[in-house]
Formats: structure tokens, C-alpha cells, sequence
């Protein structure tokens, strides 16, 4: 029962804790009203989550127009993929009907065949492993492409020797040796 | 006697459990709404929260610093709490909290007025109740830690076992354990300066 005064002042007072009560109560805190002073204001907890939800927002928003960006890339380079374009045929030289008479009868200058410009690549045919594609592969042609591809080659041959023969002529007369080539005479005999 | 200490101090240190009812959870709900005012803008708020914790930071310091320097530092104390009521998370835990406080802060008084507590410790009422209060109080204070706050809070501050429960969150049990076998120290102490 003592102890119960103790604990919470219920039950037998004992008259110890009571004396002691007294004696000590003359050292229990007098009430003093509390001073704030007006410059001290109680500061307000820092909310971060609406800074978070905005940062993960930009974050999310970055990501998202990261990947679109790629996606679109990967789109736009995939046609360039496919359109690479097929190596250009060699050029083929076609004599004119004009030029084959000329060259044939008249053994005058035979003009030279005309090459058609080669086509650039142009500068977005690279691939999109960035390695430019250089294929130089031989042109398919069939087989009467093949013979008609061989008698120009022949005429052109011909049209070559015919100008060469011309300029040695040419030569002999400029240098006043009208005889027969005496070089190649020696040529011949030696 | 030093088995009784370490349990003492095991009893002391061991928190209220979260799972036990609380017996006067009418008087935290209290200090939680007190706390949530305080933080809107309500300075009379704080105010009441002095009013019903003062006398608990007034036994907590009694016990630990001298008694001229007990008052100024009550007032510190809550102007400190004032200041950082925004670090406090769970509202209805500010009673442990400025309990911690004044702990924290009668070991800052003794490590920086070592000489001054000195001088004042001499300084002498010349109200003989006083100095009858003072010489019991030295007493309680004479006696291991883990009993002389339970003690000074009982018996000077005249809190019941359970108010001191709840407003330092500690268990009952440990309070009751500390409030006995510190009473009964207190009693041979008593008796023993009776007989001599």
C-alpha cells in the first residue's frame, strides 16, 4: 500500500515520502511565463517532395525525348541502309557511227571516246555503322553487252594505233626526213 | 548493489514500447496538436507546451546542474526548442525530446562552468527549510544516475509514477523499479546521517 503511494499517490500515505514531499516541495519550479522574443520564428519543416517530384519529372521527360531521339535516328538511317547505292557500271565506250567512219576511211583524229562522269557518292550514302561502302565489284553484263563491250574495245584499239601512225607522219615531215623511218629500218634489220 | 545499478540503468534507457497502450495517449495527442500549432504560426501554443513540460525540465536539470543556475537554463532550454520544433518528427514525442534536451544540455553546463559550479555550490540560503531541501537534494543527487532524475521528479516536482512514464517516455515499469530502489537508498542515506 506504501508503495502505491510512491508510485502514483494512491492507497496508506507514507509518511516519509510525505515529510520528504514537503521538505522538497519548497524546490519544485515556481511558474514563470515563457519570453519569446518577436525576432525568433519557429522554422516551417523543409518539404522536399515537391522539389523531388519536379526533378524526377525532368529527369523522365529527358529520358523520354532521349529515346524518341533515337528511335528516330534509327528510322531515319535504316532507309539510308537500304538505298546504298549499286556500284556504278564500268563505263562503256561507244563509238559513234561518225567516229567509226572516221576512224575506218578517213585515218584522220579520231575523237576520244567519251567517258561519262563518274557519279559521286553522295555524303549521306554511308551506312549506319558509319563505314562508307566502296564496293568496286565487276558490272554485270550479258553476253551480247559482253561482244558489243569487246568490238568497241577493238575499235578503240585501232582508233588508237590509226593517231598513233598519223603523229609518227606528222613528225617525219616536220623534221624534214621524208625517206622511210630509218630507226625503225634499223629496228627492222637489227 | 552494482547488479541493481546495471538493471537500473537498463530500466532507465528502456523506451516506451509502441505497442503498449498508452495510458494517457488523451495528453500526447494533446502535445501533437500543441506541436502542429506551434509550426502553423501559433506562439501560444508553445506556450502551453512550456507550461506543461517546464516543471519536467526543471526536475531534469535540478539533478544534474546547481539550483541558481536551474531557472536561466529552463528558459534556454525551451527558446532552444522553439528554434529547432521543426527537427521534431514525431509530434507526439516532445516530452522525451526536451527531456533529451536538457540532459544534452547540463553536460554542455558542466563542461564549459566547471569553476563557476564550484562557487555557486557554496552560496547558501539563509532559509533554513532551504537549506534542509538543498542538503536531501544533494543526497538524491549523491545517488547512482539511474535513480536520482526518477527521484528529484517524484518527490520535488510532486509527478506521479506514470505522468514521469509518459513525459520522459520511458515504461512504467522501469520508472517504478527506478522510484523504489532509489527511495530505498535514499532512506539508509537518511537514516545514516540521522545516526551520525
Amino acid at each position: 500500500m506504501k508503495d502505491d503511494y510512491l508510485w502514483d499517490k494512491s492507497g496508506e500515505p507514507d509518511p516519509e515520502v510525505q515529510q520528504l514531499e514537503e521538505i522538497l516541495g519548497t524546490l519544485r519550479y515556481q511558474p514563470r511565463p515563457l519570453e519569446i522574443p518577436d525576432d525568433l520564428i519557429v522554422q516551417r519543416r523543409r518539404n522536399y517532395f515537391p522539389l523531388l517530384a519536379i526533378a524526377a519529372t525532368f529527369v523522365i521527360a529527358l529520358l523520354a525525348a532521349g529515346l524518341w531521339y533515337r528511335a528516330a535516328s534509327q528510322k531515319s538511317a535504316a532507309p539510308l541502309e537500304a538505298q546504298v547505292e549499286q556500284p556504278a557500271p564500268a563505263p562503256t565506250v561507244q563509238q559513234r557511227p561518225e567516229d567509226k567512219t572516221l576512224a575506218t576511211e578517213n585515218h584522220g583524229p579520231s575523237p576520244l571516246p567519251r567517258v561519262p562522269p563518274r557519279k559521286t557518292q553522295p555524303a549521306n550514302s554511308v551506312a549506319f555503322n558509319g563505314k562508307r561502302h566502296n564496293r568496286a565489284s565487276a558490272p554485270v553484263l550479258t553476253a551480247a553487252q559482253e561482244k558489243e563491250a569487246e568490238e568497241a574495245k577493238a575499235q578503240l584499239l585501232m582508233a588508237l594505233r590509226v593517231a598513233s601512225e598519223k603523229l609518227n607522219l606528222v613528225q617525219r615531215k616536220t623534221q624534214g626526213a621524208g625517206g622511210p623511218n630509218q630507226i625503225r629500218n634499223q629496228h627492222k634489220i637489227g | 548493489m552494482y547488479e541493481c545499478e546495471a538493471t537500473a540503468d537498463l530500466l532507465l534507457m528502456t523506451p516506451q514500447a509502441k505497442t503498449s497502450p498508452a495510458p494517457e495517449s488523451r495528453e500526447t495527442s494533446i502535445e501533437a496538436v500543441l506541436v502542429k500549432a506551434v509550426l502553423e504560426g501559433d506562439r501560444e501554443g508553445f506556450g502551453r507546451l512550456h507550461d506543461l513540460y517546464a516543471p519536467l525540465v526543471h526536475g531534469i536539470l535540478l539533478s544534474r546542474v546547481p539550483r541558481a543556475e536551474v531557472d536561466d537554463l529552463v528558459q534556454d532550454i525551451f527558446l532552444h526548442a522553439f528554434k529547432k520544433l521543426h527537427t521534431l518528427r514525431d509530434w507526439g514525442a516532445f516530452g522525451p525530446w526536451i527531456a533529451m534536451i536538457a540532459r544534452n544540455r547540463a553536460m554542455d553546463f558542466h563542461r564549459r562552468h566547471r569553476e563557476t559550479v564550484e562557487v555557486t555550490e557554496d552560496l547558501r540560503s539563509s532559509d533554513t527549510s532551504i537549506n534542509k531541501a538543498t542538503e536531501i537534494l544533494e543526497l538524491i543527487t549523491g545517488l547512482p544516475a539511474a535513480y536520482h532524475e526518477t527521484l528529484i521528479l517524484r518527490l520535488v516536482e510532486g509527478m506521479t509514477g506514470p505522468e514521469i512514464a509518459t513525459r520522459t517516455g520511458l515504461t512504467p515499469a522501469s520508472v517504478r523499479v527506478n522510484l523504489h530502489r532509489g527511495m530505498k537508498l535514499l532512506r539508509e542515506k537518511l537514516s545514516f546521517k540521522e545516526n551520525t
